[in-house]
């Protein structure tokens, strides 16, 4: 069990570098107008707040939907969580500015953790 | 050789994506993520979302609507879905974006993320439809439908794009634990534009009916989408208590029949041209497989259901569902064409499907162009705003004091009036049709007749308990909103120096230059387009009144 996890992994991890790399390139062919660093920011951006935060959250149901289907409905997933507990989040006194490294590593957190714990689930029987 | 198809399937999705987000964002961006000014703003509503956003940023939560946003009235509750905004400021911090780009930036990205959910709706149907499905979406930006973004539909677009993905979870309701994700995206459409919600019910009432005839209801389904709306309402509980005694009192439901969407450049089924012809194929084909239905042909038909609730007492909010009906019909396009492709050719191919796509393509992207079939124009537009009224407001929002007054003389601009917010203080407008007849007359006039602008919609409220909300704002006279108004009691006066009707433009300059003869009025800001002076003696008697 700890092979196979290991090697779900190590190919998501691969999934995710490409999935970054094919942001930025995409995002740099659409606004080719614009400085690249500022093109790299806004695809790092994007990756912090929406494709590794949906992609912990989504991971759970690695076994049924491929990576591609993951990535979009992640993206979305994501986005709606982040919307939606940012405007709790800051009615509590938290300030909004706070939100964009909470939310990603609330998010994270909670996925990988719920992940983790499916895969030692599965490892009991 | 299956790992190979599965790979050009996914390359040509992510090319196919790539266009999109070329023609789309890119286009109307001008190819650039940043701009010195709201770019591509093209009505009064787009600069109503980037302005609240801007106040959130500002106060760092959305407890409260902006004084200069509610007719300078302090503690107004915040009413407006709170997502789209808070999504907006947050990307704003982490990309270094203003705001005014970020947040039509994520409309535009998500949109594009809505319509690859889209793809993946369909492919869970039939995999060739839905490649052939993908040429259609395309028209999402082209016009009308692009309007949704240049006009500023921004809430209703994002949460369009949940809508999307709340479709996807009811596609995939057997995934385990699925009431998780059923919750989240509901609350996300509820709290981004809430009549979107009611479009996510009829959509799974309808899908509950079909299973429930068919004999196919789940108990699983059934569990799954219990649990995700009792989730949901726990969720939303808080905000939607704010919209229920807000826009659901302001806009009660009410029959009516609005076939047209007047002032406003609506989508009609005919928009698409003779690709409808497939798309009615679809439709005729999805009919025949009724027994059998997939729920991504009951999500289109719940859409195209929606889109003409126009004519049921849902008004601009079915008009809005139509803005996707692009994504949401491609489904009928792409089951359509391939079933009369299968027709013609019994043994297919999946790289016949690519084909069809790509002979989709070229006509929709507007290379070739054929009569009768509608196609994507470059929608780059500069907008409403210029960097000579962005530097006034820009001006006024960062060096005036925060309790200030300003008073907006006649400008072209200025009809789309929620741009003046930016100016983030109190300010009055000259009603245009009384300052032309002032100009008529020929009178200087020390008191002017003026709009207090501000925004109304969904009943402004103090929130003085959870459930007591009390309206501040129906309280207050006629004159307080619109009426004759001194000019000599604001703090500044802004004039546009040019016009479309240079006769303006040169009435403005005469007011002001009468203004000036007074020592305690001076300039303080400059440029091609706009003067604003300060009145030192706010009250005093600022202007002799006179014929010219």
């Amino acid at each position: 069990m700890k092979k196979e996890a290991f090697d779900l992994f190590k190919r998501e991890m691969k999934y995710l570098g490409i999935a970054l790399a094919a942001l930025f390139i995409a995002l740099e062919i659409a606004f080719y107008k614009e400085n690249l660093l500022a093109v790299l920011r806004n695809a790092l951006s994007l990756f912090w707040l929406f494709v590794l935060p949906g992609y912990f959250i989504m991971l759970y149901w690695h076994e049924n939907l491929g990576f591609l289907e993951r990535f979009f409905v992640g993206f979305a997933v994501a986005a709606g969580i982040t919307g939606v507990f940012s405007y709790y989040a800051g009615l509590i006194g938290l300030n909004i500015k706070y939100h964009v490294i909470l939310f990603p590593i609330v998010m994270i957190l909670v996925g990988a953790w719920v992940n983790l714990k499916e895969l030692k689930k599965d490892s009991i029987y | 050789m299956i790992k190979i198809k599965l790979d050009a399937e996914k390359i040509i999705l992510v090319i196919f994506l790539v266009i999109l987000l070329f023609i789309g964002p890119g286009s109307i961006f001008s190819h650039q993520l940043k701009h010195d000014f709201p770019y591509g703003y093209s009505a009064s509503d787009a600069f109503q979302h980037q302005t609240r956003a801007e106040a959130i940023k500002d106060a760092g939560n959305f407890r409260n609507e902006a004084s200069y946003i509610s007719f300078g009235l302090e503690g107004l509750v915040g009413r407006y879905p709170p997502t789209l905004y808070h999504l907006a400021v947050i990307f704003s911090y982490a990309s270094g974006m203003e705001v005014y780009d970020s947040i039509y930036f994520i409309v535009l990205l998500f949109s594009v993320v809505g319509a690859a959910m889209m793809y993946f709706i369909i492919r869970n149907f039939n995999k060739n439809a839905a490649l052939i499905s993908l040429p259609l979406m395309i028209l999402i930006f082209a016009s009308p439908p692009s309007m949704g973004f240049s006009w500023g539909h921004w809430p209703s677009l994002l949460a369009q794009v949940f809508l999307i993905a709340f479709a996807w979870c009811i596609v995939n309701i057997e995934l385990k634990n699925s009431y998780f994700l059923i919750a989240l995206i509901l609350a996300a459409i509820a709290l981004t534009h809430t009549s979107e919600a009611v479009f996510a019910a009829i959509f799974i009432a309808i899908f509950f009916i079909f299973k429930l005839i068919t004999g196919k209801l789940e108990k699983n389904s059934v569990k799954n989408i219990s649990i995700g709306i009792a989730a949901f309402l726990i969720v939303s509980s808080y905000y939607l208590i704010i919209f229920m005694n807000t826009w659901a009192k302001a806009q009660p439901y009410s029959f009516s029949v609005m076939p047209a969407w007047e002032g406003n450049p609506g989508f009609y089924i005919m928009g698409f041209g003779i690709l409808l012809i497939f798309i009615v194929i679809g439709i005729v084909f999805s009919l025949l497989k009724i027994k059998d239905i997939h729920a991504a042909l009951i999500f289109a038909f719940a859409m195209l259901l929606s889109g003409f609730l126009n004519y049921a007492g849902f008004d601009t909010r079915a008009f809005q569902i139509r803005f996707f009906w692009p994504i949401y019909l491609s489904v009928f396009f792409g089951f359509g064409v391939y079933m009369i492709m299968k027709i013609l050719i019994k043994q297919w191919n999946q790289i016949y499907s690519l084909a069809v796509l790509f002979v989709f393509i070229m006509p929709l992207i507007g290379l070739i162009k054929i009569p009768l079939v509608p196609y994507y124009e470059n929608n780059g537009f500069q907008g409403l705003m210029d960097p000579y009224h962005w530097d006034a407001l820009k001006w006024l929002s960062e060096k005036t004091e925060p309790d200030a007054k300003i008073y907006f003389f006649y400008g072209d601009i200025y009809g789309q009036d929620a741009l003046l917010r930016n100016s983030k203080r109190t300010h009055y407008q000259a009603d245009p049709k009384n300052f032309v007849q002032a100009l008529q007359n020929s009178s200087i006039r020390k008191a002017y007749v003026s709009e207090l602008p501000g925004d109304s919609g969904g009943r402004p409220v103090v929130r003085k308990r959870i459930f007591d909300f009390e309206d501040v704002v129906s309280s207050k006279p006629q004159e307080f909103f619109f009426g004759p108004q001194n000019i000599c009691n604001f703090d500044y006066l802004v004039f546009d120096k040019a016009s479309q009707q240079q006769a303006l433009a040169q009435y403005n300059m005469l007011i002001a230059s009468e203004l000036l003869k007074k020592e305690f009025i001076e300039i303080v800001q400059e440029n091609k387009a706009v003067v604003i002076l300060k009145n030192n003696k706010v009250g005093a008697d600022c202007i002799e009144e006179r014929s010219f």
